[in-house]
């Protein structure tokens, strides 16, 4: 019986070698170093609570958010969707020549996050589920005479939906491509495919809760994208474009239920993949072999396993942030549990953005050659096609080094801490009055964030790809 | 008041141990995978005159070679450590006609079943590598190149 696991993602071609032991051990002490002087902070105020935002130019704002604007965003993100869903459905099962992958699980889920950061929420304008859905709600208004009526979203929810929805996209894009007892990585085909049951799914609950409402809360791509520009400095307000402080708005961000599950589902599912071949390997096996012997099929095996493992790993990461806030919640003059649960959730969303980089940076700079050379030009990957005569193009695996790769993942760990313990040390000076318990509570983010810095590490120290 | 600062104490003493277990379990770890590398692959004895990419192979060790039983490779995928500079060598025995994929080099060679096939090629990229039958999408070793 054959087992591994080695190509769960199945456009790795090039995977990263794990860090030495030497850089290890050195990122481990900065994190160490840099956070016993974190304890010693000089800021006894709130800096961050207000984001001072302030518009820029009215030009800028009106070209950029000009109706004909928007409906080119919106427009060029359907265009986009459309083509990954027909490539997944009509082009070649090799995962690497075909745009539905690369496109949908590279250059969108883990470039937007990046230019989301940079230069604000560029998902919304370019959702094509919010185009589709703002397009027939404008032409049900022009033809009814009145606006579609929705249910009332249940408050409740919140977030959850989203969060949930996110542990589905990446058990698809990770778990799901397993074949015969081997993961094999998702296939073009099933990606398509399941790109048109999300597009349906969502534009159904669009159509029963409304668009933006449910860009709010469920639609996933909205709410994670989202979730990474709150760090960012250029924001959209009462039709407006202009820029507030960096790291201030995500300071409100987690103020609605399920968004402390957003967060910890990044973590925990960037985790998971990165320890899947590397840590729990052997830990997957032995499950899998349990579940073979079991009398489950091969399949069946490898994907109960590894969503059993997916899944500790959420619980995982949620009880090790649940320790810091239920240490928090001993000192003196403490809130609530519940809201110091949400009041510091947002402070993970650095450590999240960190483990995308160090997990993905290097897989990305590898498939945004092919993104722009022959899957551009060959999107279906049939051999046929020389749209912009890029056909030809390839990969340059050399223009990163190992060296490179290693510095830019530990370099992005200890920003995300440096920047998490940074949102930590704010918000208690916003929560306790008393500068000195203020900072005692900070012993327990402090001890979270550097669990998480050090299991960063620690799965990059390890094989993974 | 005083037991808080304990626990905090306590907290970030088993936090320093953790960081401390980590490297030093790495350490362990390095060591321990060196050393199976270093007992990689003995190549059956036909290797030497079989071998036809061998002409600069005088006082080089062995070749390894991967045997393919079944469409699956002997003994597991077969793990192969190089520096950059080297050059990667191995040999491939196959029961099966199939086409043998070297990723991130992207390197292709056809075996005859019942026939081998030898690389030979310069470690000019830094990284982990797959090499598997295309076909059957099967890996049969993993190639790492170390800076």
């Amino acid at each position: 019986m054959t087992v591994f696991l080695p190509i769960a993602h199945a456009l790795v071609a090039r995977g990263d070698l794990p860090i030495p032991a030497w850089l290890f051990a050195w990122g481990a002490s900065i994190v160490l170093i840099v956070s016993f002087f974190a304890l010693s902070a000089a800021w006894r105020e709130p800096r961050f609570e207000e984001d001072h935002w302030r518009p820029l130019g009215a030009g800028l704002s009106r070209a950029l958010l000009a109706l004909p604007t928007q409906i080119l965003c919106g427009v060029t993100g359907v265009f986009l969707l459309g083509v990954s869903i027909y490539a997944g459905l009509k082009g070649t099962e090799a995962p690497d020549r075909n745009f539905a992958l690369t496109f949908l699980f590279v250059t969108a889920w883990l470039g937007i996050p990046l230019f989301s950061v940079i230069f604000g929420d560029v998902f919304r304008p370019l959702n094509p589920w919010r185009a589709v859905g703002r397009a027939v709600g404008g032409a049900f208004t022009a033809v009814a005479g009145q606006r579609p009526a929705h249910l009332t979203y249940p408050e409740a929810l919140g977030r959850w939906p989203a969060a949930v929805g996110l542990l589905a996209v990446v058990w698809l894009e990770v778990v799901y491509g397993a074949s015969g007892g081997v993961a094999v990585g998702l296939s073009p085909h099933a990606a398509g495919v399941a790109a048109l049951v999300y597009s349906f799914y969502t534009l159904a609950m669009m159509a029963v809760f409304g668009v933006e409402k449910w860009c709010q809360t469920g639609e996933v791509f909205s709410v994670y994208f989202g979730m990474f520009s709150e760090l960012g400095s250029f924001s959209v307000k009462n039709g407006r474009l202009g820029r507030r402080r960096p790291l201030a708005a995500a300071t409100h961000w987690a103020t609605v239920p399920g968004s402390t599950a957003m967060v910890i589902a990044s973590i925990a599912t960037t985790s998971y993949d990165g320890a899947q071949e590397g840590v729990l390997n052997d830990a997957i096996v032995q499950v899998f072999e349990w579940l073979t012997d079991a009398g489950l099929g091969l399949t069946a095996s490898l994907r109960l396993s590894s969503t059993i493992f997916m899944l500790i790993c959420f619980v995982g990461v949620g009880l090790i942030y649940m320790i810091g806030v239920r240490g928090m919640a001993t000192v003196g003059d403490a809130p609530s549990v519940k809201k110091l649960r949400m009041g510091f959730a947002h402070t993970l969303i650095p450590i999240a953005f960190a483990y995308l980089v160090a997990h993905y940076f290097s897989l990305f700079v590898f498939q945004e050659q092919a993104q722009f050379t022959y899957l551009l030009s060959d999107p279906l990957g049939t051999a046929t096609t020389d749209l912009f005569g890029t056909a030809s193009g390839g990969i340059d695996f050399k223009v990163l080094s190992a060296n490179a790769i290693w510095y830019v993942q530990v370099g992005a760990l200890v920003i995300g801490h440096v920047v998490g313990l940074t949102l930590a040390h704010d918000r208690a000076t916003a929560y306790w009055g008393d500068y000195r318990q203020a900072a005692r509570s900070q012993y327990w983010m402090l001890a979270v964030m550097v669990a998480f810095t050090c299991f960063g590490l620690y799965l990059l120290s390890e094989s993974n790809g | 008041m005083k037991s808080n600062t304990t626990r905090v104490v306590v907290g970030i003493a088993v936090v320093a141990v953790a960081v401390v277990l980590l490297i030093v379990l790495k350490d362990d770890g390095k060591s321990a995978s060196e050393e199976v590398e270093g007992t990689s692959f003995d190549a059956p004895a036909k290797t030497d005159k079989a071998s036809t990419g061998n002409e600069k192979g005088q006082g080089q060790p062995t070749i390894p070679t991967i045997v393919i039983k079944n469409g699956e490779p002997v003994g597991g995928i077969a793990e192969l450590t190089y520096n950059e500079g080297d050059r990667i060598r191995f040999k491939v025995d196959s029961d099966v006609s199939e086409e043998i994929h070297v990723h991130g080099y992207d390197l292709m060679k056809d075996v005859e079943a019942g026939g081998s096939v030898s690389f030979d090629f310069p470690a000019t990229i830094e990284g982990v590598f797959e090499a598997e039958l295309e076909g059957r999408g099967e890996q049969i070793a993993e190639l790492t190149v170390n800076p």
